[in-house]
């Protein structure tokens, strides 16, 4: 359980994937205008990385290991998370038509996020087995939530502050985001991957 | 024209998360609209101008996304309608839709691995959490719907911006 629970905490917090990787950063700079944006993205990408990374696990373990394809796992990775969101669009379609006007609009987003294809990368240079996998995957994108919402609610205080000209805008965001990455390098040293 | 209502009874309580929708049909009593806004910067007002807001989603995809509106609302095709939904409404929906299904392939492959001590039984878990999982949130959907607490509701028109108005992103 341990184990576990230290996996958690380094793929959250000692290497969340948009603070201390810098991936994901298009939809971290651009949907992080609203924290409602910014948590309906995130809870979406947190279900297709989960996803993609059980099947990417599959597909690494039985068809690119065993035939030595791992040229191919790019282009396999890319397919397969095209697919899970594809899938993802069909299901909370079929769960609710309501739920998915609410939710729906963040999915043809994931597909071009380099965040989902870089956790499942990261799953196979670990060399972790399906459990091990999935909840890394799941810690990894609950990481990326976090950091979202948590930059959603400063740049909602940001728009209502006197910023100087030059810097209103996305400057001042970047600029926000690098003392957020500075205050989560606080956690390195707590767990290493 | 009698200025419709808010059919937000409850609007005072709850902090709403607004969009805008514009009509594209009435039909029996009820009022069909098609949502706005579509891409990811969703903040801008002038999102109905923007060449990202128009790109964002194809027709058929719009067409997808329509949502009815109950009661006479006195509105007519082609108006542009401001509508709402109770901020709490996206995190139940969200941990609706997502967080069920997740704890449940979690839940069961932790069990397949401790059954089976393997792989392959932790697989076999972890999909038949998600089958059990999305069952069990069609079912809460359902339940939430039937409540009404997901749709979407009428708000306030819209006014049309100008044709010369120019879309702007740059809030902090």
């Amino acid at each position: 359980m341990q184990h576990y629970l230290l996996l958690i905490i380094s793929a959250a917090l000692v290497s969340n994937v948009v603070l201390m990787r810098f991936l994901g950063l298009c939809s971290f700079m651009g949907v992080t205008t609203r924290v409602d944006t910014a948590l309906g993205m995130g809870a979406s990408t947190t279900f297709c990385i989960t996803i993609s990374a059980m099947i990417d696990w599959g597909v690494d373990k039985f068809l690119l290991e065993p035939y030595d394809l791992g040229y191919l796992r790019t282009v396999a990775f890319i397919l397969v998370i095209a697919a899970a969101v594809q899938f993802t669009e069909a299901v909370v379609r079929k769960v609710s038509p309501t739920m998915f006007q609410l939710l729906g609009i963040y999915l043809p987003l994931i597909t071009t996020n380099c965040a989902v294809l870089g956790v499942n990368l990261l799953l196979v240079e670990g060399k972790m087995n399906f459990i091990e996998s999935t909840v890394f995957a799941l810690a990894s994108s609950l990481g990326y939530s976090l950091v979202m919402v948590l930059f959603a609610g400063l740049r909602e205080r940001l728009a209502l502050c006197q910023v100087p000209r030059l810097f209103a805008g996305p400057p001042i965001g970047f600029i926000t985001a690098s003392l957020l990455a500075l205050a989560f390098m606080g956690f390195s040293g707590m767990s290493t991957n | 024209m009698r200025e419709p209502d808010s059919s937000f009874p409850d609007a005072d309580e709850h902090d709403l998360i607004e969009g805008f929708a514009r009509v594209v049909a009435v039909e029996g009593g009820r009022v069909w609209l098609e949502p706005e806004q579509t891409s990811s910067c969703g903040a801008c007002s002038s999102v109905g101008l923007c060449s990202i807001g128009k790109d964002a989603l194809t027709a058929r995809k719009l067409a997808a996304r329509r949502f009815p509106l109950p009661g006479d609302l006195g509105l007519r095709v082609g108006e542009r309608v401001v509508v709402g939904v109770r901020d709490d409404s996206l995190v139940k929906g969200a941990m609706t839709a997502y967080g069920v299904p997740l704890l449940t392939i979690l839940a069961g492959g932790i069990a397949g691995q401790e059954l089976g001590h393997g792989d392959a039984m932790a697989a076999l878990g972890a999909f038949s959490g998600l089958v059990i999982g999305l069952i069990v949130a069609r079912v809460l959907a359902n339940h939430l719907s039937a409540r009404g607490v997901l749709s979407p509701r009428f708000l306030r028109r819209a006014f049309d911006p100008p044709s010369d108005a120019e879309c702007h992103t740059d809030h902090g």
